[in-house]
């Protein structure tokens, strides 16, 4: 017994390891969850700031979920198919904004939004993105767009193009192919697409930070919610609106290794 | 019925180059090439998936190089079948029906029904293609080609991944097809066997271009280079010099040290002979045989080939002979024995 140890000794250790890891991140979820009592998070939940938070968080992530499969079905589909002058640059620019720190994209946003004509312009014909619920959209988009993006574009590259040939020779367009074979066979890309992306957005901080600002009632999704009532000592309500988030990450995850473990977010 | 005329094509690491071929109606087309050849290409080409960068593809009569595949009625089967995998096999079926404006409901469910009980696979309508056998899914693959009653079935290596007995089967499928249907079907494949079974022509096909077309027997036993003989398994290939021709019979010394006798009008020169080795009667006696070229040599080895035997001696030659010979004669390695083969059986080129 003592013998088999020692000869495992790399085991132990990768084990020890991996179980040191697990209870750290399981011992921060409950030292969150627990910091209240039960009735306290209930109340805190129920109260109208908080219920506006999930509102708003609910709701922006669901627009910009859409705004970034809207874009990204052809986008990433051109990408898998494709070969067209400038291919490789338009594949790196595109994955980008996952490299680049919220912050600065938050930034980006404000002066384009802010200061430029086409801000301008844009605000004129009634879109002002900065400080309202809609610079929290287009910012959570921008943030989130390249998962959306790079997981379809994994799932059009798997599903061989045969299948669209076949489709047309049985009498469909290359658009009627498109919708009736390769978008229903990519189901679970984007299933998986959409929770990641949805539930990146809800807890979108930096960038709609920048954008929108942290105004109470107004710009205020669960992460400023729970920024603005710990930084004036408001620990109730910044508990409960960490509680939605770990809940709601949680449940995404599950559901994403469910129907997505296959593609490639990275 | 389809005609392909000066047709070029790059594409990656294939190209196709000055393709010509003239496919009849009704035909048995098998286009035959090595892996790599560009006959996947071909056929793409000719069902509109991609288009040629030069030349032209007619389908009766009519040019459709720059039309769409949606427009050329031509049914198409993958090696890998590719069935939608979120359809039945009913759904997977009735997709190409369901596209026809004109056809109503009931006539789609009658033309379905139909299909499937004569492929024999009324069984599977509810069953996804990911739970079908190889064999039933090639069939499965084959009813949705055909519904939609295509003048012409396009073939990419359908039998390749299957088991040698579907395959059989399969062929024997094919053959009704065409038979009852009279599809013109084009099938391309790197199976020499397949394409003797079931081409009324065959294409033989190398590096992206047509290397010569003729009915099965023409490919196999008069290829026209050494290359093209080399392919379609003549594997005894001999090199000589015409010495004497009398009456179309010509007399040829080969490198061996010996003449041999071929039907060829070639007066003089250097040749190559082709003699296939099944061709070849092994005896252990020169006896009274009518054939004109016996050569004497020894046996370097005997290789088991299932019903076959094949035997290969030490002037070079090659022999395939049956199991039921093989025992009769007793062949042994090592052993001297006689190769005789008909002046008719050797194919001579320059």
């Amino acid at each position: 017994m003592l013998k088999k140890l020692k000869r495992s000794k790399i085991k132990i250790i990768t084990v020890l390891s991996s179980l040191f890891l697990a209870a750290f991140i399981l011992v921060l979820i409950i030292c969150v969850v627990t910091h209240t009592t039960l009735p306290a998070l209930i109340t805190s939940i129920l109260s109208e700031e908080i219920q506006f938070a999930i509102k708003l968080s609910l709701t922006t992530a669901v627009v910009s979920t859409v705004m970034c499969i809207g874009i990204s079905i052809p986008a990433a589909y051109a990408l898998a198919r494709y070969d067209f002058f400038g291919k490789s640059v338009v594949n790196t620019i595109l994955d980008a904004p996952l490299a680049l720190p919220p912050l600065v994209a938050g930034v980006g946003l404000l002066i384009l939004f802010g200061t430029t004509s086409f801000g301008r312009g844009l605000a004129d014909a009634g879109l002002t993105f900065v400080f309202t619920p809609l610079g929290i959209i287009i910012a959570q988009f921008f943030v989130n767009v390249p998962f959306m993006f790079r997981i379809l574009r994994g799932t059009f590259q798997s599903i061989n193009p045969r299948y669209e040939h076949v489709a047309e020779t049985l009498g469909c367009t290359e658009a009627q192919a498109f919708w009736r074979v390769t978008l229903p066979m990519s189901k679970n890309g984007l299933l998986a697409g959409s929770i990641i992306t949805w539930s990146k957005g809800i807890g979108e901080f930096g960038a709609a930070l920048m954008v929108a600002g942290a105004t109470r009632m107004k710009t205020e999704t669960l992460p400023i919610s729970l920024y603005l009532n710990m930084s004036c000592g408001e620990l109730n309500l910044a508990i409960a609106a960490a509680t939605i988030l770990i809940i709601i990450s949680l449940i995404s995850l599950f559901v994403f290794e469910r129907y997505g473990g296959f593609t490639r977010v990275f | 019925m389809i005609e392909v005329s000066d047709l070029y094509r790059d594409w990656k690491e294939f190209s196709l180059k000055d393709i010509n071929i003239e496919i009849k109606e009704n035909e048995y087309f098998v286009i035959l090439g090595p892996t790599g050849a560009g006959k996947t290409l071909l056929l793409e080409i000719i069902a509109g998936f991609y288009f040629p960068d030069r030349g032209e593809v007619r389908i009766a009569g009519k040019e459709v190089t720059n039309l769409p595949p949606e427009k050329r009625r031509i049914g198409f089967i993958y090696q890998d079948y590719s069935l939608f995998p979120h359809f039945t096999v009913e759904e997977n079926i009735e997709f190409g029906l369901k596209l026809r404006k004109s056809a109503s409901p009931d006539t789609t469910r009658k033309r379905l029904k139909e299909i499937m009980d004569w492929l024999g696979i009324a069984h599977l309508a509810h069953r996804y293609p990911a739970t079908l056998s190889g064999g039933e899914q090639q069939k499965v693959a084959i009813a949705r080609a055909i519904a939609i009653e295509p003048s012409i079935l396009l073939l990419d290596e359908p039998l390749s991944a299957l088991d040698l007995r579907t395959k059989d089967y399969l062929r024997e499928e094919l053959k009704k097809i065409k038979r009852e249907l009279g599809i013109t079907m084009v099938h391309v494949t790197h199976d020499q066997t397949e394409a003797m079974v079931l081409a009324d022509r065959i294409a033989v096909m190398m590096r992206g271009r047509i290397m010569q077309v003729g009915t099965p027997y023409e490919i196999f036993n008069k290829p026209q280079d050494e290359e093209i003989a080399d392919f379609v398994g003549v594997e005894n290939i001999l090199s000589g010099v015409v010495r004497n021709n009398e009456n179309g019979v010509a007399e040829i010394e080969v490198d061996l040290g010996c003449n041999i006798f071929a039907i060829s009008d070639y007066r003089a020169g250097a040749v190559k002979l082709f003699v296939r080795p099944e061709d070849i009667i092994l005896s252990e006696s020169r006896g009274e045989s009518s054939a004109k070229n016996v050569m004497k040599g020894r046996i370097e080895a005997l290789d088991d080939m299932g019903s076959l035997t094949r035997v290969k001696m030490d002037n070079s030659l090659v022999a395939l002979i049956t199991k039921q010979s093989r025992e009769s004669l007793g062949l042994q390695k090592g052993e001297e024995v006689y190769a005789t083969f008909k002046a008719t059986s050797v194919h001579v080129v320059r």
